[in-house]
């Protein structure tokens, strides 16, 4: 079977200024497979997070090779990167990024409008997903009516509303309690068990421990696995 | 068309936190539609009463009036009398010039009128021609015209206009009864069509109509008109028809060189070309302020959108980090500066159509809704939303969501 993700000595640099650039991955090597539940480590500056954009292609690589679900990220126009993101990656980041003058529902329906094809009835679909999370009541409220828990889990559900195969979490228990985060922790568990990827960057290795493979990364090279 | 809705329905929350805002932007639209409808409707409503009115008053009319008449002005008071114009002119201009299909001079003098018991103090008095009511367009209602054979005959006749006629007879049928006029007995043979009032604004339904003959032996005692219509062979002929009146009757006048006419020649075109210049002015006026409303409404919808665009920079991340192209981008904000600007548009369509049609309806104008003037104006609120919302949607386009999330 062919690999969900697969990176092969991927770099990425970053120009600042005229002359000076700074090589933020090194040559990364990466493959995950379909149904892994990774979490990548790292302090701040090791690179996780512009691994993560690369990832999720909200960035490409300035060399190397990505291939998502069979495709070659690299040279892909905005357009088409778009597309891949749309379908196949749901983001859940550590703010929660929700739009705080659209209620629940909306927030959850946003990825649909960008999709193609939608499957019919999006907001049936949209109501048995925040069902999942238990907000089924809460889907007409604006989100500063709900707790920290019940806005990420907002965002999960609006990560799975286009049914990606991978779900990309950045830090997603950073703003909440401990209890709170490990609710999330098991709903990511949950999905992974239900057959998603979900990939999870953390410096925070109670975090960590839900996954079945740690990657430790350091000045933006792969130490440990 | 559920993805566009539900698009509006976030950028209405959005602009919820802007009313104030948002509501100048509207307006802006809304006064610039506001005019362009209410000028476009009554500039329609305004040839369509024109046209009525001269069709009313008589087809390719030149009409000679004794004495200068005051040009300016409402109405056309005589500026200055003349006691000079005779029957012997008219029949001159027919003889001399082929373009003067008909004449037909007339008097017209204000009398005391009395059927019974019912006296009027003054009522218009016109002694016509036979061919009055070919020239200037009147008809019978009841009763007969007056004839050629009436006028050879000096025959004590009238032909009331309808108002006159139910001023003094009420609901009694006039034809037949006897009116006395400065105490001559007339008898009463018609009653005209009502016509409402000419281009000069004066009644034609509150006047009475006997043969000229008459009305000179019987009534004034003079020799002279005060009127007479020309009725042209056409349209065109009518400019060259008109300094060729004018040329003989100083001839016959013995008016010299650099002396002032002691007539008027009025071609209704004039009128009408006095008219639709007003109406022309009016019209550049309301498009000007129209024009301004519209800059004013697309600059509010520009400020507010450059605004939102700035304030929704995470939202515009987010959209991007779940699948929007920087097309989608574009096409949300156009879509909701657009959204704004249609909105000011309709209302102002709305109101603006309710207005002229109170304007109209004060005026006594026909009501007329422009078409061409109302999609002009919707047309014209649409796009100064997409053109408001081309700038900030290309600013939306460069927010970088690896910026926002990393934030």
């Amino acid at each position: 079977m062919n690999p969900l993700c697969l990176m092969e000595n991927v770099k990425k640099t970053f120009r600042i200024g005229e002359d000076l650039s700074v090589e933020v991955l090194k040559g990364i090597d990466l493959k995950v497979d379909e149904g892994e539940f990774i979490a990548i480590m790292g302090t701040s500056g090791s690179g996780k997070s512009t691994l993560m954009n690369l990832i999720g292609c909200l960035d490409v690589p300035t060399s190397g090779r990505y291939l998502l679900a069979g495709r070659e990220v690299l040279g892909l126009l905005d357009d088409d990167l778009s597309e891949l993101r749309n379908t196949h990656i749901g983001f859940v980041f550590q703010s929660f990024y929700l739009l705080p003058y659209a209620t629940v529902l909306e927030n959850v329906l946003l990825p649909t409008l960008y999709r193609e094809k939608t499957a019919g009835h999006v907001e049936r679909r949209a109501a048995e997903i925040l069902k999942l999370v238990g907000l089924e009541k809460r889907m007409n409220f604006r989100p500063n009516r709900l707790s920290g828990g019940e806005q990420q889990r907002v965002a999960l559900c609006r990560a799975l509303m286009n049914d990606p195969e991978i779900i990309l979490a950045d830090e997603p228990t950073g703003q909440l309690d401990s209890k709170t985060a490990s609710e999330i922790m098991n709903l990511l568990s949950d999905l992974n068990k239900k057959g998603k990827t979900v990939i999870v960057v953390t410096h925070d290795a109670t975090i960590a421990s839900y996954a079945g493979r740690v990657i430790h990364i350091k000045d933006g090279i792969i130490i440990d696995e | 068309m559920e993805r566009i809705i539900l698009n509006l329905k976030i950028a209405l929350g959005a602009l919820g936190n802007h009313r104030l805002r948002t509501v100048l932007a509207v307006l802006g639209v809304f006064f610039g539609t506001l005019s362009l409808v209410i000028v476009g409707n009554l500039s329609d409503s305004l040839s369509l009463k024109t046209e009525q009115e001269v069709d009313s008053l008589g087809k390719n009319l030149v009409i000679v009036f004794s004495g200068q008449l005051r040009r300016h002005g409402p109405r056309f008071p005589l500026a200055t009398r003349a006691t000079n114009l005779t029957l012997d002119d008219a029949t001159a201009i027919l003889y001399a010039f082929p373009h003067a299909k008909e004449v037909s001079p007339s008097g017209m003098k204000a009398f005391p009128v009395r059927y019974q018991n019912t006296v009027l103090k003054a009522v218009a008095v016109n002694g016509v021609a036979p061919n009055f009511a070919e020239v200037r367009n009147f008809e019978i209602a009841s009763g007969s015209p007056i004839t050629e054979d009436d006028e050879k005959n000096q025959r004590k006749v009238a032909v009331l206009g309808p108002t006159t006629a139910e001023k003094l007879f009420g609901d009694e049928n006039p034809v037949g009864k006897t009116i006395l006029i400065r105490r001559v007995p007339v008898q009463v043979i018609g009653v005209t069509v009502a016509k409402g009032s000419d281009i000069s604004g004066a009644d034609q339904d509150n006047q009475i109509f006997v043969p000229l003959k008459t009305f000179l032996r019987n009534f004034t005692n003079k020799e002279y008109v005060n009127s007479i219509y020309v009725q042209a062979a056409g349209d065109s002929v009518i400019p060259s028809l008109q300094k060729e009146i004018v040329a003989l009757l100083r001839i016959r006048h013995k008016i010299r060189d650099g002396m002032k006419d002691d007539f008027t020649v009025v071609d209704l075109k004039d009128v009408n070309t006095l008219k639709s210049d007003a109406m022309g002015m009016i019209t550049i006026l309301g498009r000007t302020a129209a024009a301004a409303s519209f800059l004013i409404g697309a600059l509010g919808i520009l400020s507010i959108m450059i605004l939102i665009v700035n304030e929704r920079r995470m939202e515009i991340g987010i959209r991007r980090a779940v699948g929007s192209r920087k097309k989608d981008i574009i096409l949300q904000f156009l879509l909701e500066s657009s959204f704004i600007s249609v909105t000011g548009g309709l209302i102002g369509i709305l109101i603006g159509m309710m207005a002229s049609l109170v304007i109209a309806r004060v005026l006594s104008y026909p009501a007329t809704i422009s078409v061409p003037g109302l999609i002009t104006a919707f047309g014209a609120s649409a796009l100064s939303g997409v053109i408001a919302g081309i700038y900030p949607s290309f600013k939306a386009i460069q927010v970088n969501p690896v910026d926002i999330i990393r934030s």
